[in-house]
Parts: structure tokens; sequence; C-alpha cells
């Protein structure tokens, strides 16, 4: 195990590889495979925003794909209305990521505001499913969207939004885009735990029956963590609407929310840096764990191989208190 | 400085405040006193507001405490400590009063500037618990603590929040006899500057500090006086003290 001393140290490095990344998939005539690290990049992003939740203030939210719905609706459907040159409750569509990034993170935000100035009046499991209901309730809102395309869901026919003096339809500028949102994003969740708000973030977790008498309100401390998880989570909905350059219902469908959970308890809750390790072990094992299973000549388990990464979560979870993180890393104490 | 009209708070049929009266004097330390099941707790709570009264009224400093939701009592001057010790766990025993002390300078929504960065916060901090003997434990993870440091942790946190009114609900419960003299010391010595009501079991500690004593039985305060005349009345001698004798101190 490593000291939790050369964690700086490290990231460094971890950014390092993530920035050489696309150059050595190039080299190594495999770049196809960097559309699979942009999807990893975004996915962790959205699996960062639900430790906030999870691991540091023990908000357990099982409805968290629904700000990934709103984010990348947000961009889907402003697409649809620029390509059909129509508009939208007298608004234009447009393409204008300086419009789209920063209005998709702003209405994630206030669905957050609304769902969390609910859900947060619940506690323990009733929390639970309440965020799942409310995530429910916007898929299928998703789903009646004739107009934009119910349950297929949508194509971004113009292609990918735009930004100043960044063509992100070259898949290598759109990588280097996801990054610096991730980076920017976990540079900020960093300074937010550390901080007194994260402190009492941590107080909320630990012992929320006590805050009251010391003077502080819970809830307002809960919902404000709760729209900047949201926000976070609308940010990498709308980068995965311009990554697939498809908006669908799917991905606001409740086994998202479920395999977010999975991937920041696989990671190691509540501590920012497991959620992102826990999303490349992930995706890593949903890209090649039906290959490698083909190639062992497991067939049938490789057209079902969550059959297969059911036990391999299950073992983790079990042997790995704080998830991969805590394997990885010895706490400094 | 603290005025308790008629209270009443039933649990079903069962009256755990039977329209209580009570004062609390500017300045002075009052003991709650009364055999286990009172209602002494339910009536802390009450005040503190983490329970709401069927009837009656408090008043605290001439507001309306009734009115005003349990997280604002704190920032008014109105502090509680627990019975059952109640503090983060996980949080090191510094941070644990800095929690205190954010809440009270109004940072519980600063998000950028690390925690660590604030000198003065730690300063005082660390100033609390010299105050009460824990100093050298400041950075360990409370969980750690033995039971009794714990209690003190409690009692840190309680004087973190610079209250003008403390409600201690057993302080002492559970601390070494060391300990437990030295907190008697500080309460002493914080007469005049903090008015506290205090419940407490040992009875050397109430008759030591207490400027008043009310007794409180089956939820009703049955008597409320001096510590002298407490331990002469006759009624409190038959629901309570048992007819032990107790060493006048203060004489």
């Amino acid at each position: 195990m490593i000291s939790e001393r050369h964690l700086p140290k490290l990231m460094a490095l971890g950014v390092l590889v993530l920035l050489l990344l696309p150059l050595m998939l190039n080299a190594s005539g495999s770049s196809y495979l960097i559309s699979t690290a942009t999807r990893l990049v975004i996915f962790a992003i959205a699996a960062v925003s639900l430790d906030l939740l999870i691991g540091y203030t023990g908000l357990v939210s099982f409805g968290h794909a629904a700000f990934l719905g709103v984010g990348a609706y947000t961009v889907g459907i402003l697409s649809f209305h620029a390509y059909e040159g129509d508009t939208f409750f007298g608004l234009p569509g447009t393409l204008s990521g300086l419009i789209v990034l920063p209005l998709a993170v702003a209405l994630s935000a206030l669905v957050a505001l609304a769902i969390g100035a609910l859900s947060l009046r619940t506690k323990g499991v009733y929390f639970i499913m309440i965020t799942l209901s409310f995530g429910q309730m916007l898929f299928f809102l998703f789903v009646s969207l004739e107009k934009y395309g119910g349950d297929d869901g949508m194509m971004m026919f113009d292609g990918r939004i735009t930004l100043p003096g960044l063509d992100l339809n070259d898949r290598m500028s759109f990588y280097y885009f996801c990054l610096a949102c991730l980076i920017a994003f976990f540079w900020f969740c960093r300074r937010l735990v550390a901080s007194k708000f994260g402190r009492t973030l941590q107080a909320i977790r630990q012992n929320e029956a006590r805050l009251s008498s010391i003077g502080i309100r819970s809830y307002t401390a809960k919902l404000l963590i709760f729209v900047i998880a949201g926000a976070g989570a609308g940010l990498a909905g709308a980068l995965s609407a311009n990554h697939t350059e498809f908006v669908s219902p799917a991905l606001t469908h409740w086994t998202r929310s479920g395999d977010l959970m999975i991937v920041v308890i696989l990671g190691g809750i509540g501590t920012l840096l497991g959620p992102v390790l826990g999303t490349i072990v992930f995706l890593l094992l949903e890209e090649f764990l039906p290959l490698i299973l083909h190639s062992v000549g497991l067939d049938l388990l490789s057209e079902h191989w969550r059959f297969v990464l059911g036990p391999i979560l299950i073992l983790i979870v079990l042997f790995a208190k704080s998830g991969i993180y805590g394997l990885l890393f010895r706490s400094r104490e | 400085m603290l005025q308790i009209r008629n209270l009443c708070k039933n649990f079903g049929a069962l009256a755990a405040t039977n329209d209580v009266t009570l004062n609390v004097d500017e300045g002075t330390i009052h003991a709650l006193i009364g055999p286990n099941g009172a209602g002494k707790t339910t009536l802390i709570s009450q005040i503190s507001g983490y329970l709401t009264p069927t009837s009656g009224s408090i008043k605290f400093d001439g507001q309306d405490l009734l009115a005003m939701p349990a997280h604002l009592r704190p920032h008014a001057g109105l502090v509680r400590s627990f019975q059952v010790t109640s503090v983060f766990p996980d949080l090191s025993v510094i941070e644990n009063v800095c929690l205190v002390l954010q809440s009270m300078n109004h940072q519980v929504f600063s998000l950028f500037r690390p925690a660590v960065a604030d000198k003065a916060e730690r300063a005082e901090a660390m100033e609390i618990l010299e105050r009460v003997a824990l100093e050298n434990e400041a950075e360990t993870t409370t969980r750690n603590l033995a039971h009794g440091q714990k209690r003190q942790v409690e009692i840190a946190m309680a004087l973190a929040a610079r209250p003008k009114l403390l409600l201690l609900d057993e302080p002492m419960a559970g601390m070494g006899a060391e300990e437990s003299r030295q907190i008697t010391t500080l309460l002493d010595g914080l007469r005049g500057s903090i008015t506290m009501l205090l419940v407490e079991h040992d009875m050397d500690v109430v008759f030591g500090l207490a400027d008043k004593v009310s007794v409180l039985v089956y939820g009703k305060v049955i008597a409320s006086d001096t510590p002298r005349n407490i331990r002469l009345d006759p009624e409190v001698q038959r629901a309570y003290l048992g007819g032990h004798e107790f060493h006048d101190r203060s004489a």
C-alpha cells in the first residue's frame, strides 16, 4: 500500500498519463480507443459529483442519472431546434457552447434544487426511494417527449457544440476538452471538501442530529451540496450528449444511477479520487471483459458479461472496505 | 433570563412534563435534580428545541423561544450539552470545536478557503481545549478518545458556542473523579459570566455548585429553593434524597 503522503505526486502522474493517452493510443494504432477514454473521463465527472453526496454527506442518492438527462437534453433540444431552424418557447436553438454548456449546468442545478428541496425532507431509505422516484419521473418525461424522439431519442444532426478556437468535432480536441472539465471539476471538489463547508458536510454524515444544537441547519447545507452535485452531473450529461451526438432517455434510466453508485462504492466513497479509479476499472471491465471471456472460449458468458462483473464487484466491496482507493492507499493516521 | 411557564409535554397518556414553571436567574447556576425518569432531559430538550411542548411557554432573554427554530437558539446564546455523548466521531477533537466556532462566526458556507488555513479559529479552539484540559488530544480522532475525554469534548463544544445560558445535561456522567473535579472547578469559574441550568446526579457537585436547586419528580417541580432549604425540605427528602445526609460543603 502507498502512503497518502504521495497522493499529490501520483495525481500529477495520473494527469500526465491522461494527457498523453491519446498520443499513445494514436502511436499504437488504436486511436478508436480515444472514444472510450473520452467516455471514461465524462463518466468520472458524474461519479465524482455523486461522491460529494454519498461519500461526504452520507446522502445515498439513487436518482443521480436524472441530472445527466437534464444536461444531455438541454444540449439535444437546443441542437434540434438549431437544425430545424425553428424556436423553442420563442427561443431559437443554438450550438454555441458558450451558451449551451452554462445553460445545461444551470438547468441541472435548478432541477436539483427542486428535487433536493423535496427529497431532503426525508432520510435514510426514504431518501433513496424518493430520489429513485424522481429519477424515474424524469425518465418517463423524456420518453414522452415525442417531438424529441420519445423512446428512441434523437441524433444531433449538426454535430457537436461549437467553441471559439476549438473544434470539438475533432475527437482529440473533444477528449482534451472533457479532460479539462474533469480536472477543473475535480479540483473544485477537492477545495470544496477541504473547506469549512466540507467540514459541515462530514458532520452531517457523522451526526446530523447534533447540528442544530450548534446552530447549523443541516437542510440548507444538504440542499446546497445536492445542487452542486446535480450541476456536476449535468455537465457530464451535456458532454455525454456531445460525445455520442445522440440523446435518449436511456441516459436517465435508473440502472444508470445504479452504475454511478457502483462506481463510487467500487472506487471508495468519500475520497473523490476513488470514484475516478472506480470509473476506470468499471469501464475497462465493461469494455474488455466480454472480449476476454470470448477469447478463453466462454462465449455464453461473454454475451452476459455482467454475470461475471457482479461477483467481481461483490468481492471488492466485501474485502476492500474503502474500495479500490482503500486497497491502494494507506491513510495518514 | 429563562422563564418557563406552565409547560406540559405529553407522550400519549404519559405527562413527561407536567405544568412546569421555572425561572433561571441571570448569572446563577441553577441545578435541576430528580430521580431517573423525572423528565429532566425532556425539559432540557424542550428548552433547546429538540422537542416541541404540548402547551405552555418558554421565554429566553425576553424572546418567545417556542417561535424560534432549534438551530437559531445557539446563535441567541442558548446552548446545550448532551447526556449521551454526541460528538462528531470521525473529526479530530479540535475540528469538533472548530465546527462550533465556524457556525458561531457564520462561516458554514465558506466554500473555498481551506478550513485548516483559519489560524485564528484554531487558536481559539485550542484555548478552549486547554480550559477543559484536552489540549494534548487536539489532533486525535474523537472516536479514539476514552469515554471521559469525549465528555470533555462535549463541554468544549458547548463553551465554543459562547453561551449566555448553558443547559448542561449531566456533564460529569462517565467522567473520572479527576476530570469531574476539573470540570466542576471550570464551571465554578464561569459563574456570573455564563448562566447555567445543570442537570446532575452527583449531589456533591450539585450542592457544591448550585445557587438554586429545583427538584423534578414525575414531570412536576416539587420544590425550587436554595441548596440549604432544599436539603431540609421534607417533601424532597421523601421523594428523592431518600433521607440521605449530605455534607454541606458550602458552609
